[in-house]
Formats: structure tokens, C-alpha cells, sequence
């Protein structure tokens, strides 16, 4: 069964990661890259995609006549997807122990883990 | 350059979605169907999935020794991805196209949804981030 783990934060977060020096932000990403790779052996990887930051995110409606309309302006409290991990995994419970463990790895940020939708609502 | 198109929803869209008559979702489905294919077609689509639904989505950090504690509660305004595209174009006025058609998708009453879509570039290394 797949399941997405999603990483989310706020851009009052994004900044103060980014404020981190340069070594705890690689230090950070080494555990991250190391994650991956695990799951890359033990057969569990699907994808893995970081999100640039929240000062470049768009959102875009369409006008009557197919007409792009973009707003970049958020309420402070919006929370933006950073990126996400899709893994195949037996049960709920393996996807939670993944994200326990990127929850770790990366100050103790909740993660958000959701199943795939299994109906053919949304794609495809 | 990679852009990833998202729809997203609090629990009370997503109430609506689950009170939408047969037709009207089919329809929608079909448009998607149709609007992932033509992606295909163009040369842009990278990958589309659709999410389970905001009950089934679940909180998760790991407790002090690293085993995971869950969490299913969520306030009111909390927003749920419902699914993505990520497609490969020339530049965002591209994306921003391709997203307000999505946008446009049939919703209830086979009246046009004009859901928001959020639109971002997906970083091609964590060289992106600055390192």
C-alpha cells in the first residue's frame, strides 16, 4: 500500500531553517539523504521531492475564459507543503515508523501521512 | 523546470466533495482523466496522484525512543492536500496556464469548481535550498 508523508511548514519556519549555519542545515540533510537510501534498499522507496520555498508559491485560479489569475498572498498561519516522501509499505503502522523517523531527524516535526486515494477520483 | 500544482481542501470542502451527485463527480473525473492525458500528450506530465481522504490522515512524530506517536486530530481551518501533478515546463506563466485549466474542473452542479491552486517549482537538488 502506498502512503505519502508530508512535511509542512509555516514561512516564519522556512525562515529559521534557513537562518540555521550551514553545517546543521547539511548535518540535517545527511540524515535525510540516509533515510532515503535505506528505504531505497529495503524496497519501501517510491519518490522523494523537496518543494522550493514559500516565497515562490502561486495560487492560481482560471477566469471564465481560461485566463490564469495568480495570488502569492498567504495568511501567516498558511502552512506549505516542503516536500514529501511516497512510500509502498505493508500497513499504516510501517508509514508511521518512517515518519517517526524523518520526525526525528528533523527537530521533531510532525509529519502528515495519508494513503493513497484507492477509488479513481482524483487521478489518472 | 519542474512545478508541482496542488489541490488542497479543509474538511468542510471535502464534506461537499462527498455530497457531490454521481454525475457530477464522474464528470469531474473525466476531466481529469482527460486533462492528465492531454498532459501526457504535450510532453509536460511528470507524475499525478489523488490522496485518501482527510479521516484517514494521521499526525506523526517519533517520542523518545524513536518509536512513532500518531496524531488524528486536526483544527478546523487545517488545510488537506487532496492530490498533485508535477509537470515539466518552460517557465511558472506555463504552469500558471496548465493550473487555472485544473482550476476550472467541473465541480458540483457541473458548474465550473474554481478551486485554487497552489503552484510551486520543486527543487532539482538540495542545491536549490542555498547549500
Amino acid at each position: 500500500m502506498k502512503y505519502i508523508l508530508l512535511m509542512s511548514g509555516t514561512a516564519a519556519g522556512v525562515a529559521g531553517y534557513h537562518a540555521r549555519s550551514k553545517q546543521e542545515i547539511e548535518a540535517h540533510m545527511a540524515v535525510l539523504h540516509r533515510i532515503t537510501k535505506d528505504l531505497s534498499e529495503s524496497g519501501e522507496f517510491v519518490a522523494t521531492q523537496g518543494l522550493a520555498g514559500p516565497n515562490e508559491a502561486k495560487v492560481v485560479r482560471g477566469e471564465k475564459n481560461g485566463v490564469p489569475v495568480t495570488d502569492g498572498i498567504f495568511p501567516e498561519s498558511k502552512e506549505f507543503l516542503l516536500g514529501y516522501w511516497i512510500v509502498d509499505v505493508p500497513n499504516a503502522e510501517r508509514a508511521y515508523a518512517i515518519a517517526g523517523r524523518i520526525s526525528a531527524a528533523s527537530s521533531n516535526m510532525p509529519m502528515e501521512v495519508r494513503q493513497f486515494a484507492t477509488y479513481e477520483a482524483t487521478s489518472r | 523546470m519542474k512545478y508541482i500544482l496542488m489541490m488542497t481542501g479543509n474538511k468542510s470542502d471535502f464534506d461537499g466533495y462527498a455530497k457531490w451527485s454521481k454525475e457530477d463527480l464522474q464528470a469531474n473525473v473525466a476531466f481529469m482523466r482527460a486533462f492528465s492525458k492531454e498532459l501526457k500528450h504535450s510532453g509536460v506530465f511528470v507524475s499525478t496522484e489523488g490522496l485518501g481522504w482527510p479521516s484517514e490522515a494521521r499526525l506523526v512524530r517519533a517520542g523518545k525512543d524513536g518509536e512513532p506517536v500518531t496524531d488524528g486530530v486536526f483544527p478546523e481551518s487545517k488545510e488537506f492536500l487532496a492530490g498533485y501533478w508535477i509537470i515539466d515546463v518552460e517557465n511558472p506563466e506555463q504552469a500558471y496556464k496548465i493550473a487555472a485549466r485544473v482550476s476550472q474542473a467541473p465541480g458540483a452542479g457541473a458548474k465550473s469548481a474554481n478551486m485554487p491552486i497552489e503552484v510551486r517549482p520543486i527543487l532539482s537538488s538540495h542545491a536549490d535550498l542555498g547549500l
